[in-house]
């Protein structure tokens, strides 16, 4: 799923070491996150919203809307 | 598993390695003694039943280790996981299912069934790192 994750990670700053431990998961998600090698839970998806405190849509790419 | 040797593996991976390597260690010692002659006695002997258990044990608590890391794990590394077993355990079953059919039919060789372990690694070895994305 495209998304802007490496985007807001490297806005802030931040490296996937640490993005990953501020989300709870390793940085291999993170890696497979950023190369849209595994599209997120429902739940990770939340959470990456609210950690980046931006709407789930403005960071990941809704497929299915027109 | 290659994965687990990289630098992005996390705790969960290393507690993985530490009991996989532990409970190798246990099959693998229970057959080099049995090669060099350590239970020559109770060959054959309904007793040897106690020694087939204690070396299928191991394979058990590989089992639990692998959904200790599933549990353990983020749902990318859980969802890695869960493919690259399903597909090298159906490898190995295939394969094995396979030469055991040829063993009715065509007279191929016969193998001991104890084998399906080292295949099932051989397996994961060829499959697990082209599995690198949880879709």
């Amino acid at each position: 799923m495209r998304n802007q994750l490496k985007l807001l990670r490297v806005e802030r700053g931040w490296t996937q070491e640490q993005l990953g431990q501020a989300l709870g998961v390793s940085r291999q998600a993170v890696i497979a996150l950023e190369t849209e090698r595994h599209d997120p839970s429902l739940d990770l998806a939340y959470r990456i919203a609210a950690l980046f405190a931006r709407p789930v849509e403005e960071i990941f790419d809704n497929p299915h809307a027109g | 598993m290659l994965q687990l040797a990289s630098r992005n593996a996390g705790p969960p991976h290393r507690r993985y390695v530490i009991r996989t390597m532990a409970f190798m260690a246990g099959y693998v010692a229970i057959n080099v003694a049995a090669i060099f002659g350590a239970f020559d006695e109770i060959i054959g002997r309904p007793v040897a039943w106690v020694l087939a258990f204690a070396v299928a044990a191991p394979v058990v608590g590989q089992i639990w280790a692998t959904l200790s890391l599933m549990r353990e794990s983020d749902e990318f590394v859980r969802a890695v996981t869960a493919k690259q077993f399903i597909l090298s355990a159906g490898l190995a079953m295939a394969l094995a299912t396979l030469w055991g059919f040829g063993e009715s039919y065509a007279n191929a060789p016969h193998i001991p069934a104890w084998l399906i372990y080292p295949l099932f690694w051989a397996c994961f070895g060829l499959v697990a790192p082209l599995i690198r994305s949880s879709r």
